[in-house]
């Protein structure tokens, strides 16, 4: 008898303590249970480099991104050349960025298109610096989601110098340039 | 007993399981090593800072002409480092895989001769149980070290770190605000004329200017009846002296009392103290001060500044047209004081004899340092525009020695201005965001205003506690000063965006506010509601900033047009006279005179 | 030449001006005349994060241990079961998101306002604990992707003394006890930055944690299990729940025990207890009064321990790494080191002011009072209760596991000589 009540009040303890730690944590959950992804914030980030080098991933999971609805398609294009370059072609004293992921196409006179070959990105930003300074700032540096393995704690979150990193929901996992407004067709 | 599967032995499977383990054991420290090896290579191999390339990009940059054969050795390299260091991270992933293959099958081998040859387990007797009471005897000890080494540590920790923060952050005084009201209703019927403007701040600085403490510093008074700065006393834009001529005429020489040429270019202004002129011109090499007598227009002397021990060995990146000597000097009772683009900084007697210089070192500034000097009691005050470090610093006149420095947040191409407020005398700055108020003497920061953006170059204006800030790209605001010295209240009065200075600098007259755009516009402004009082369209342009000189308005414009324009609520051209040269600086005007310079000359105008 | 004249409208004299904006349109978005339409660009939806799939997954893997360690009572199958759980969830997944990690999400959430955490992250924190509860640590034995790297590793272990097992044991408490200081107080998530193994799951990390991971393994082939044993914080609440558990791993039951004490030395981690014979018992009187002062020292022990606490909260508060920036700054300005550092340079050119900077860490700082103080009375309590838990043995007539530090790793079930494979006990209830 003895026994058996010890086995009722240990049962007890036991389905209390199941009950209180999956309850407890459930309200803990709260309303706000959406998953969330990392991303930067382009208006916070001041180019210091850190997202090329600080990723767990090699290369960085960090790309740069043209918005084309910004881009001023220009001929004569910061971002692309290199400040010391002479002639306006692929040649590698001419370009700005390391990796040579930056193609150029002409479209129509002036106007060239620049789009960022996303597997030589590393994310160094050098042209998004140029393209600040100079242009339009259509050029901005953008976690691709579908590379990012999402970490609890980002390495490059806990690196940057500007707190430009955050957690975003992920059905919205882009800070675009232009705020709210996403990027696309004009 | 022991009949279990596990213990079964095999010498032949044992033996196949040591001879893969050693190899296997070997495989995994070569592809370590080589793993390190490799990791050091993408270090060194980095694409983004690759010294070499950088230096050939830059000996390509400078060439005097296309340099083909240069060009190709830049994309060899450049093509060997992107190789390298895709191959490389390509080699640090497979190398990845290889080591932890070969540690799967070093473990799994290894694992495999404890199988094959398993120690036979030993059936024992029963232990004596005195083991496990002393064992646990042991760990009460053990975890009470343990305890103890924590708490000794930590407290250790507590005492032995002391921290910068505490003994940096005094914390500032309380500010108490109740007084601020009264000064404001106190100063507020303070505005009479506008004529009066310039008087008026006279009056009220008085009791707030120091009295002479430092010997032979000149005193406010001093200051007004000279043209010590850019837009004169304090750099307010308000002339003391109301008899500045209206009438002359450069192609007939008519009111021309003297014309000079200047050596060396410099997008400075003329200042004046007593009858000496100076101006200050470089080029990348030489940086020289002028000092030309004000009533023959004869250059009295000329310094060139000797380099000083930390002078930076490169010029520095300039813009074309801010040059190597676009802050304006300094005059100040018995010294002058000069500036320039590389961070060399000296102070001259009048008769030419240095007596102070030094290099404050390169500042990083990407059009090129373009603010003006100020100067108040014996304090000279340097708006240094380092982006590395931007800050206020106030020399020792004397000495040149640093009295006192304030930190600022960011940069400008703007100057900053001294106001007699009644809260005392304030140094007034302007920066990209905002407008900061520090106290003249000690340099504490009283107020500040975010209501600035970008690249500010215009300067501030201050008339009747009214401080005047704009540039374009952001807004043009009204700040008004009260409270007391120790606690200075500011407050945001009005804004207007409609047209904005560029470069030129506005002015107040007390009632209103003026200012000039780069696109020929003279904008006037109620200073009290923001309220338009008038926009006109007045010549191509304007870079040096309006002057009130007593109920007129002078003004040039890019071509070297003057104009005079009456000071009121009504727009009115007085008289305009073409200079036939461009026009930039701000001219000096001292009783019955103009100073006025142009790209290559001096003229005095009476 | 568009950009050059432009450029040069903007450099200009004196105060020249040019505004750097975030977004200032210098060039407007050409009207192309031909038909060329804006490509728009690749914005791809996140790869598929943790699901209900991996709670499923989890779940399979925790039942499936379950089995195998209760009615299989299978060594074999629970090593298989941990290279299939150390392929998916270490390999597969990238070690992103472990129960050990969730336990930061939660607390965050508990303990931070505006802070919440996914039903994902959630259910990957209580299931091994609800499974602990009845089962035992069945998610260490073979779920776990820390775990199990160490367990596969645990080739030849050798013994440490049980006493200072338990010294070292108390790593995991502290370690605990930070995790959450760090995350109640926003300093950061402590366990993922400072988790070994990880960067060998993405074969990819900070040099510096791979070399500590390669460490820790080859350490573990001698010292088995080190971080489970003194370090992992979530083992701390697997132990309390498994100290309950209704049913646990056991060994041959009474009456059919040999007293080889096989299945004690087969066991590296120290965990399995031996039978306290009746004659060997220590004098009751002296343990009564042993257990007696200890009990009343426990709140001594604590209050001390939580005043040694508080008094650590400055060097405490500088795992924030605003305060870490603050102090920076303020020895940079008293020119007690020379050179910035990127960050600093970054805070000097934003907003904020210095002050607002030290008020923000002066802030931050008292709230470490409290939590150092909060840190200082778990562990003091901690210490305290092992030291009393300690000092009374319970009696015992078999080897059986200690329920808290046992791993379910079913080490010692081929070393049982009485049990005759194929044929396993019924795992005995607890009673």
């Amino acid at each position: 008898m003895d026994e058996s009540k010890k086995i009722g009040r240990r049962d007890f303890v036991r389905g209390a303590a199941a009950f209180a730690l999956a309850g407890g944590t459930w309200a803990a959950v709260g309303t706000k249970a959406e998953g969330t992804v990392w991303q930067l914030d382009p208006n916070k980030c001041t180019q210091c480099g850190r997202c090329a080098t600080h990723c767990v991933l090699n290369p960085s999971a960090v790309k740069c991104m043209n918005q084309f609805n910004i881009c001023g398609y220009c001929d004569l294009c910061f971002a692309y050349l290199h400040p010391g370059s002479r002639e306006r072609n692929t040649g590698a004293e001419n370009l700005l960025c390391p990796t040579a992921a930056i193609e150029r196409k002409f479209i129509e006179d002036p106007y060239y298109e620049y789009k960022i070959n996303e597997d030589n990105c590393i994310g160094c930003a050098k042209c998004v610096e140029a393209c600040l300074v100079f242009g339009n700032g259509s050029f901005y540096l953008q976690v691709r989601q579908d590379v990012c393995i999402n970490c609890n704690e980002c390495s490059i979150a806990k690196a940057c110098p500007s707190d430009a990193w955050s957690r975003v929901p992920a059905s919205k996992p882009y800070m675009f340039i232009t705020g709210e407004t996403p990027p696309g067709q004009k | 007993m022991l009949r279990k599967k596990e213990f079964e032995k095999s010498d032949f499977l044992w033996r196949v399981s040591v001879a893969v383990t050693v190899v296997s054991g070997l495989f995994v420290v070569l592809v370590f090593t080589l793993l390190i090896v490799n990791y050091l290579q993408v270090q060194a191999a980095d694409p983004i800072n690759n010294l070499a390339v950088k230096e050939l990009r830059d000996q390509y940059a400078a060439a005097p002409e296309q340099d083909a054969a240069l060009a190709e050795r830049i994309r060899d390299l450049d093509l060997l480092t992107r190789r390298a260091f895709f191959t490389s991270q390509y080699h640090l992933r497979v190398g990845g895989i290889l080591l932890l293959c070969g540690s799967v099958v070093f473990l799994i081998s290894l694992k495999n001769m404890d199988r094959w040859r398993p120690e036979v387990p030993e059936l024992k007797d029963r232990p004596p149980n005195e083991v496990e009471w002393l064992s646990y005897a042991r760990s009460r000890q053990l975890i009470t070290w343990t305890g103890v080494v924590l708490l000794a540590g930590g407290l250790l920790a507590s005492y032995l770190t002391e921290s910068v923060l505490a003994s940096n952050t005094t914390g500032a005084p309380a500010a108490p605000a109740e007084t601020a009201a009264t000064v404001a209703t106190a100063e507020a019927p303070a505005a009479a004329a506008p004529t009066a403007a310039a008087a008026e701040t006279t009056e009220t600085a008085k009791p707030a200017a120091p009295v002479a403490g430092a010997g032979n510093a000149p005193s406010w008074d001093e200051m007004l009846v000279n043209w010590p700065s850019m837009r004169g006393p304090g750099s307010l834009g308000v002339a003391h002296f109301t008899n500045a001529p209206t009438e002359w005429d450069v192609a007939t020489g008519a009111g021309i009392k003297w014309k000079a040429a200047i050596p060396k270019a410099g997008a400075n202004s003329p200042v004046v103290w007593g009858n000496r002129l100076f101006l200050s011109g470089a080029d990348s090499q030489t940086r020289e001060v002028y000092c030309y007598d004000t009533e023959t227009g004869e250059m009295v002397w000329q310094k060139t500044l000797e380099s000083f021990p930390n002078s930076p060995a490169e010029p520095p990146d300039v813009t074309e047209e801010t040059g190597f000597a676009a802050p304006t000097m300094v005059a100040h009772g018995e010294q002058v004081f000069a500036i320039f683009a590389n961070g060399d900084i000296a102070s001259y007697d009048f008769e030419g004899n240095l007596v102070w210089g030094y290099a404050i070192g390169m500042p990083e500034n990407h059009y090129g340092h373009s603010s003006s000097l100020i100067a108040y009691d014996n304090l000279l005050y340097v708006q240094y525009d380092d982006s590395n470090d931007p800050r206020l610093m106030a020399l020792d006149t004397a000495t040149g020695k640093e009295v006192w420095v304030a930190k600022r947040k960011k940069i400008s191409w703007s100057s900053p201005i001294l106001a007699q407020t009644p809260m005392g005398p304030q140094v007034i700055l302007c920066s990209e965001k905002d407008v900061d108020g520090y106290q003249a003497l000690t340099g504490a920061l009283a107020w500040t205003q975010e209501c600035l953006d970008g690249e500010v170059a215009p300067s501030a204006a201050y008339a009747n506690s009214i401080v005047f800030a704009a540039n374009e790209y952001a807004m043009a605001s009204a700040i008004r000063l009260s409270g007391t010295p120790d606690a200075v209240q500011s407050e945001l009065i009005w804004e207007f965006d409609e047209l904005l200075p560029e470069v030129s600098s506005p002015v107040g007259d007390g009632e209103r506010f003026y200012f000039g755009t780069v696109a020929g516009d003279l904008v006037c402004l109620n200073a009290e509601t923001g309220e338009t009082v008038y926009i006109e369209e007045l010549g191509e342009g304007f870079y040096s900033s309006p002057v009130l000189v007593g109920d007129r308005i002078y003004v040039i414009d890019r071509d070297g047009t003057m104009f005079i324009v009456r000071a009121g609520p009504a727009f009115e051209v007085i008289a305009s006279h073409s200079m036939g040269e461009p026009g930039f600086a701000t001219p000096a005007y001292l009783d019955g005179r103009i100073y006025l310079r142009t790209p290559q000359n001096i003229y005095c105008i009476e | 030449m568009k950009i050059l004249s432009k450029a040069a409208l903007l450099l200009l004299f004196l105060g020249l001006t040019a505004s750097i904006y975030a977004i200032e349109i210098r060039f407007a978005p050409p009207d192309f005349q031909t038909d060329y339409t804006l490509p728009g660009e690749r914005i791809p939806a996140p790869s598929a994060g943790f699901g209900a799939w991996d709670v499923l997954i989890l779940f399979a893997a925790l039942s499936t241990a379950t089995w195998l360690v209760l009615k299989k009572r299978s060594r074999r199958g629970l090593f298989l079961l941990s290279i299939a759980c150390m392929m998916y969830f270490g390999f597969w997944r990238k070690g992103c998101i472990c129960p050990v990690g969730s336990l930061q999400n939660v607390a965050a959430a508990i303990l931070l306002p505006g802070v919440g955490v996914s039903a994902v992250v959630v259910a990957f924190f209580v299931m091994p604990l609800i499974f602990s509860l009845f089962f035992g640590r069945v998610f260490c034995a073979s779920v776990c992707p820390l775990g199990a790297i160490q367990e596969l590793v645990a080739i030849r272990p050798i013994k440490i003394s049980s006493s200072l097992e338990r010294a070292l044991g108390l790593g995991k408490y502290v370690y605990l006890g930070v995790a959450i200081l760090g995350v109640g107080t926003g300093a950061g998530f402590f366990v993922c930055r400072y988790d070994p193994f990880v960067g060998l799951y993405r074969l990819g990390h900070s040099f510096n944690m791979l070399l500590a991971g390669g460490v820790i393994l080859v350490l573990g082939i001698f010292i088995a299990r080190p971080y489970c044993r003194f370090l992992c914080p979530y083992g701390v609440l697997l132990g309390w729940m498994s100290r309950f558990s209704k049913w646990h791993l056991d060994i041959a039951p009474q009456g059919k025990c040999v007293d080889c004490r096989l299945c004690e030395s087969s066991c590296p981690y120290n965990a399995m207890d031996m039978p306290t014979p009746i004659h060997l018992m220590e004098n009751q009187d002296t343990g009564k009064k042993r257990t007696q002062r200890l009990v009343l020292l426990v709140p001594v022990i604590t209050g001390i321990a939580a005043l040694a606490g508080y008094l650590l909260h400055e060097p405490l508060s500088r795992m924030h790494p605003t305060v870490q920036l603050s102090e920076r700054i303020a020895a940079e300005d008293l020119k007690l080191i020379p050179e910035q550092i990127l960050e600093t340079e970054h805070f000097r050119t934003s907003n904020k002011t210095i002050e607002q900077l030290h008020d923000e860490a002066l802030a931050l700082r008292s709230k470490y009072k409290v939590g150092g103080a909060l840190l200082g009375a778990f562990l003091g309590l901690v210490i305290g209760l092992k030291l009393v838990g300690l000092s009374v043995v319970r009696k015992r007539t078999v080897f059986e596991p200690h329920r808290e530090t046992c791993f379910s790793c079913g080490r010692c079930y081929p070393y049982c000589p009485v049990e005759p494979e194929g044929t396993p006990d019924v795992a005995q209830e607890r009673v």
